[in-house]
């Protein structure tokens, strides 16, 4: 595992700077709870005034009280910002790990040394994943240590939350993986960042119009957003489809990746 | 066994063609001048020999075994033409790096390579200089003591300094009989070390010799200076003769090859004196990039 840990040490600086931008995420998030907690009734009146597009955008469930903890947390944190944050980083760590990596002349010397390309890419992959499962970490943290000064923390699972933090680690590995394996085919870190951002942007629009339309339900089932989305997972629990479905695909995406790039020409 | 043998090694790129059916077989313990003018196709050979790049047709085996393999590549140290490395990492950085991955370097040598270039290894790769750069993919390639040295212009952008450090370097390798083929565009940076050449224009190889048979080809310039007028013609039929030209009591003259036939009708002649220039191999290099190397 040298490639491995040689990447992960190499990442480390930048996943601080992830983990701090993720912790004064959650800490931004709790601290307003009280006060929003405050506003009460007012609040749920206006938004059972809003169109059922708009709620279900952010992430408002007719059971569960936007004032509530699950609601507000799931509403403020976790049906948009969160995961939005940790895409970024897990599409970034994706694309730079062959693409990137190679599109800077930097994976010819690499390759120069007795590792086969297999071997350097399912390392790098690996790699990917545990920096992405530390910045999940630190969100899981995170949230169950900063929630419960603000009373955020009432009547929402230990578990349910953690694994809420692991369905959006679950969906960025997802979006990771294909940039992983874009970069993989291509050498390049552009269409590796820009093809997994198509790919988000397009399920979440999907997914948002849901409500409105019964157009797209035949892609909601092969959507990771609905797949994360479709119920507030802090009083529900995790459908096992948000970490299966992720997973499967992201398995399909590292296979094909490595084998086109075992197979071709380095650029 | 040759440490290189390509059979019909061939590599195109879309229509360019980079390397066209290339037979070259580079042997155990020898230095290989690989030359060529830009985009004769040299780094793109020194590529397949290293798996970057699948060849279109052909084969190349590297060490008795296919470039593919670690087991090869372990054996072998690669310079490439500008070594790109994480602008974070310090010299040390990469040759620990690069050494866990080839199953550990001996620190004495690293060290010893290190104070032979006189470069910091706790510098990092961003802050380093053209020159020091340099220095780090030449420490880099010959960290574990390969047993073939695969180097892409090695001493483009060297100082005169470096390139005579670079030479013992390389003369200390082939004593432990090690194998070093290394490219450039120009002859004089090989000539001194290398045994052979090959010279490479448009993706073929065009000439393979040794640095002394192309000496032989070499055109010698001399000047003859006579007590009297110089007569035309009297070198005419002389063998080796390329060219005469009289002027005055001074004949010019080029000669390929033997001087003696040359030296024997001189002695017919009242000499004076007799300038000798010394004989150019950087024009027989040129008369090959031309093009006009096949008719001679
Ligand atoms: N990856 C590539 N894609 C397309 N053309 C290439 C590629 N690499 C090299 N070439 C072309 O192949 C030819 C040989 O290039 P190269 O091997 O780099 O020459 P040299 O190293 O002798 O200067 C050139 O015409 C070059 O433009
Ligand atoms: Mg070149």
């Amino acid at each position: 595992m040298i490639v491995a840990t040689r990447l992960i040490r190499d990442r480390l600086r930048g996943l601080l700077w992830w983990s701090v931008g993720m912790i004064g995420l959650v800490l931004l998030t709790v601290a307003f709870y009280p006060a929003v907690k405050d506003q009460g009734q007012a609040l749920n009146d206006l938004l059972n005034t809003l169109p059922d597009a708009f709620k279900s955008a952010i992430g408002y469930d007719a059971r569960i009280p936007l004032t509530s903890p699950p609601g507000y947390l799931n509403a403020r944190l976790f049906a948009i910002l969160a995961p939005v944050l940790a895409l970024i980083f897990a599409i970034g760590v994706g694309a730079q790990a062959i693409g990137g990596l190679e599109e800077a002349d930097r994976m010819e010397p690499l390759l120069a040394n007795p590792i086969t390309r297999k071997r350097l890419a399912v390392e790098r992959y690996a790699a990917t994943v545990a920096l992405l499962v530390g910045l999940i970490a630190v969100l899981a943290a995170a949230s169950v240590v900063l929630s419960a000064p603000f009373g955020a923390l009432e009547g929402v699972s230990i578990a349910g939350l953690v694994g809420a933090c692991a369905a959006v680690g679950c969906l960025a590995m997802f979006h990771g993986s294909i940039a992983f394996a874009v970069g993989a085919a291509t050498g390049r870190r552009g269409p590796a960042i820009g093809a997994a951002t198509v790919v988000a942007v397009a399920g979440y629009l999907i997914q948002s119009l849901q409500p409105l339309t019964d157009l797209l339900d035949p892609f909601r089932f092969v959507n990771p957003w609905h797949w994360y989305l479709q119920r507030n997972m802090l009083v529900d629990g995790v459908p096992p489809e948000a970490v299966l479905g992720p997973l499967g695909v992201s398995a399909v995406l590292l296979a094909v990746g490595v084998a086109i790039f075992r197979r071709r020409d380095l650029r | 066994m040759a440490a290189i043998r390509t059979e019909n090694l061939t590599k195109n790129f879309r229509q360019i063609r980079a390397v066209q059916g290339l037979d070259l077989t580079v042997d155990t313990g020898e230095v290989f001048g690989y030359l060529g003018p830009n985009g004769a196709g040299k780094t793109t050979t020194i590529r397949l020999l290293l798996d970057f790049l699948r060849p279109t047709a052909g084969t190349a085996t590297v060490l008795g075994g296919a470039p593919a393999d670690p087991a090869v590549r372990r054996r072998i140290g690669f310079l490439p033409a500008d070594l790109s490395v994480d602008p974070r990492y310090t010299t040390r950085d990469l040759l620990d790096f690069y050494g866990a991955l080839r199953g550990g370097h001996d620190p004495a040598w690293v060290d010893a390579l290190l104070q032979r270039f006189d470069l910091d290894p706790n510098r990092r790769f961003g802050e380093l200089s053209t020159g020091n750069r340099r220095k780090l993919g030449l420490i880099q390639a010959f960290a574990h003591r390969p047993e073939l040295l695969l180097l892409d212009e090695p001493t483009s952008g060297l100082d005169p300094l470096l390139q005579a450090e670079f030479a013992r370097l390389i003369r200390e390798m082939t004593s432990f009989g090690a194998t070093i083929f290394l490219s450039s565009h120009v002859l004089p940076e090989v000539e001194e070390l290398a045994g052979r050449v090959g010279i490479l224009r448009q993706g073929e190889l065009i000439k393979v010799a040794t640095v002394e048979d192309l000496r032989a080809e070499a055109r010698a310039r001399l000047e003859l200076r006579l007590a009297e007028p110089a007569l035309e013609g009297v070198f005419d039929g002389v063998p080796g003769v390329v060219e005469a030209r009289t002027e005055g009591s001074t004949i010019h003259l080029v000669v390929e090859g033997s001087m003696d036939p040359v030296i024997k009708r001189a002695a017919t002649l009242p000499v004076v004196r007799l300038i000798t220039h010394e004989a150019d191999l950087e024009e027989v290099f040129l008369s090959y990039y031309a093009g006009d190397g096949n008719a001679r």
